[in-house]
């Protein structure tokens, strides 16, 4: 199969279910960043972890916002970088998200598995966005209160892996 | 894990069973190289679905029922809208069953894909998990990845999400796609049907263990086309065959301590649902290509060898494929989404063909359109006794094996049947007991 050509915008991917309280999280700030973003970068919403191998395949920049479940503060933000250069997410994260069937199949799951195709863009961040609750509803108050610093931290994340990404390649020219 | 017991058996505790949808349990014993108890233990408690469909009105099950499974929501759909409608008195229209049809085309698509490459190859090729399988077959695993998609992007245009579609209801969909949306997918249905046929010779390259089960097989079938989001009758590998209304009349379900899923009987035996019954029921109403594709596959009409369900589900993937293009191919723009329903007292079956095996509902409501009464019955609770059936034949065949070997081939023989336990359970451990 051939590689898919590569893509000049940047890609924005909020992932998760708009109707599981602060699942909704990833998709409303893409939505958010849809409004504001130019030409450059390309939005869209997934729900399906595994329909990320294939998104994000050709695009050398992208930033996942997805909600997550570490234990800190609800709406605390965290930035991971997960692209090529960067180590593998946990072993054992991946291992069991493959074993576990369709429903254990998460983000580490769609990253690893697009590291052994040749699929994963060089530039990967992934914006989690600590959650509350998961139950059939609207996002809990801390979420929503994070919404405006999630956007702006997509942002911010965006720009640094572009100029990083420019940077790299004037390096390489030089 | 090993455990030693004090009358010198063995219990061998396996923590979770890969690659299926869901988690569950079980328990093999055996006393003198014979095996002699098999449990599938479904211990998540019970969902209550049925239960709180009572009271709701009778156009909410399409959207409640759709949540029982992110894997095959239109099968619940498809089942709840029927059932509604033959209550009401309602026949929609052959374009609103078309759409219903591509819908569904969109589901086994999305299922088939996912169990026949990331859940079931890795068994025959040697594989922990698809993660590993990727660094060596990574062509066959993009291809998965492509043909799941294409299943998702008609999920997502007819349903209106890949995921618990929202855009059907009872007496039909509230939009119709337009041709313009649906020929945009032509590309790659078109390029599914030649992939997937690829594929089933690709699969049919795998070793198979010899082991063959005189299964009843059941099934819906159609007039017209192989089985998918309804059928005419109920027809059995037994010769028995009979209306869908009929089927609370052949099908009892019953409660096993070891379940928390209702086991059911097919007029008081073991049955078999799935894509080896409308397979070996409908074969005649395959394509020829995909006909061809099975028999040069080294299929019969028929095949009772359940670890070749994966050749088998893959021809249906080529087969779906192929059904998308030709509805695509028919497909004009203007025609009604839908067509009113207006509720009237009574009681009514639906049923359709979860890529796993026939599903079916049955609801009650008053004039007033209030469920009285809803039962929900899905492939995998009719399937566990025909599981249990496997295990006690594999565990028997392979009992030599060490129990690392065996809790494998166990596994395996779970994994035939493409089970969705989550549709009725959460965690699968095995036990091995020997004596």
């Amino acid at each position: 199969m051939n590689a898919a050509p590569v893509r000049e915008a940047s890609l924005v991917i909020g992932l998760g279910q708009p109707d599981r309280g602060d699942d909704a999280v990833g998709p409303v700030v893409a939505a958010r960043i849809r409004e504001l973003a130019g030409d450059g970068v390309e939005v869209l919403t997934r729900e399906d972890p595994t329909a990320l191998v294939q998104a994000w395949d050709g695009y050398r920049i992208v930033v996942l916002v997805d909600s997550i479940l570490s234990g800190a503060d609800p709406g605390s933000l965290t930035v991971r970088h997960a692209g090529t250069a960067a180590e593998p997410l946990p072993t054992h994260a991946f291992t069991a998200a493959g074993r576990g069937g369709s429903h254990a199949f998460g983000v580490a799951g769609a990253v690893e598995l697009s590291r052994t195709l040749g699929t994963l863009p060089e530039q990967l961040a992934i914006v989690g966005i600590e959650a509350e609750t998961f139950d059939h509803g609207p996002m809990s108050d801390a979420v929503v209160a994070c919404v405006d610093d999630a956007v702006a931290t997509v942002i911010a994340t965006l720009a640094h892996a572009i100029g990083e990404l420019r940077d790299t390649e004037a390096g390489s020219c030089a | 894990m090993t455990h030693q017991l004090k009358d010198g058996g063995q219990v061998l505790n396996v923590g979770m069973l890969a690659r299926v949808e869901g988690e569950g349990g079980m328990h093999i014993e055996i006393k003198d190289r014979q095996v002699v108890d098999v449990k599938l233990n479904i211990f998540e408690p019970p969902r209550f679905y049925e239960g709180f469909l009572r009271g709701r009105k009778y156009t909410e099950p399409p959207d409640i029922t759709a949540r029982i499974c992110g894997i095959c929501p239109v099968a619940y759909q498809s089942a709840s809208t029927e059932a509604m409608e033959t209550i009401c008195g309602i026949v929609t229209t052959p374009q609103i069953q078309l759409m219903r049809r591509l819908l569904y085309c969109g589901e086994w698509i999305e299922s088939h894909a996912l169990h026949i490459f990331m859940l079931h190859a890795p068994d025959f090729l040697g594989y922990e998990s698809v993660l590993e399988m990727a660094k060596t077959y990574p062509d066959v695993v993009k291809m998965a990845l492509r043909l799941k998609k294409a299943g998702n992007d008609l999920m997502e245009l007819v349903g209106g999400r890949a995921i618990h579609p929202v855009n059907v209801k009872v007496g039909g969909f509230y939009r119709m796609p337009t041709v313009a949306e649906l020929e945009a997918l032509r590309p790659d249905l078109e390029r599914g049907v030649e992939d997937a046929l690829a594929a089933v010779e690709l699969v049919a390259g795998f070793d198979f263990p010899e082991m063959e089960q005189d299964y009843t097989y059941v099934s819906l079938r159609h007039p017209d086309w192989y089985p998918l989001e309804r059928g005419a009758e109920v027809v059995a590998s037994n010769g028995v065959r009979f209306p869908v209304a009929e089927i609370p009349q052949h099908i009892e379900e019953f409660h096993v301590e070891h379940s928390n899923a209702l086991h059911a009987r097919f007029d008081g035996g073991i049955y078999f649902v799935g894509p080896l019954a409308r397979y070996s029921n409908c074969f005649d109403q395959l394509s020829p290509r995909c006909q061809e594709a099975a028999l040069r596959a080294g299929l019969g009409e028929t095949c009772r060898n359940p670890f070749k369900s994966i050749i088998v589900r893959t021809v249906e993937l080529a087969y779906a494929f192929e059904a998308a293009v030709r509805i695509i191919d028919e497909w004009r723009d203007g025609r009604s989404p839908s067509v009113p329903v207006a509720p009237r007292a009574g009681e009514g079956v639906g049923a359709s063909e979860a890529p796993r095996g026939t599903i079916w509902h049955r609801y009650r409501i008053d004039a007033d359109g209030v469920i009285e009464d809803a039962q929900i019955v899905p492939p995998t609770s009719q399937n566990q006794a025909s599981i249990e059936a496997d295990l006690r034949l594999a565990a028997q065949q392979w009992v030599d094996l060490d129990d690392h070997m065996l809790t494998h081939r166990c596994e395996e023989a779970i994994r035939n049947y493409d089970p969705c336990i989550s549709c009725a359970t959460h965690f699968l451990d095995l036990r091995v007991k020997r004596s």
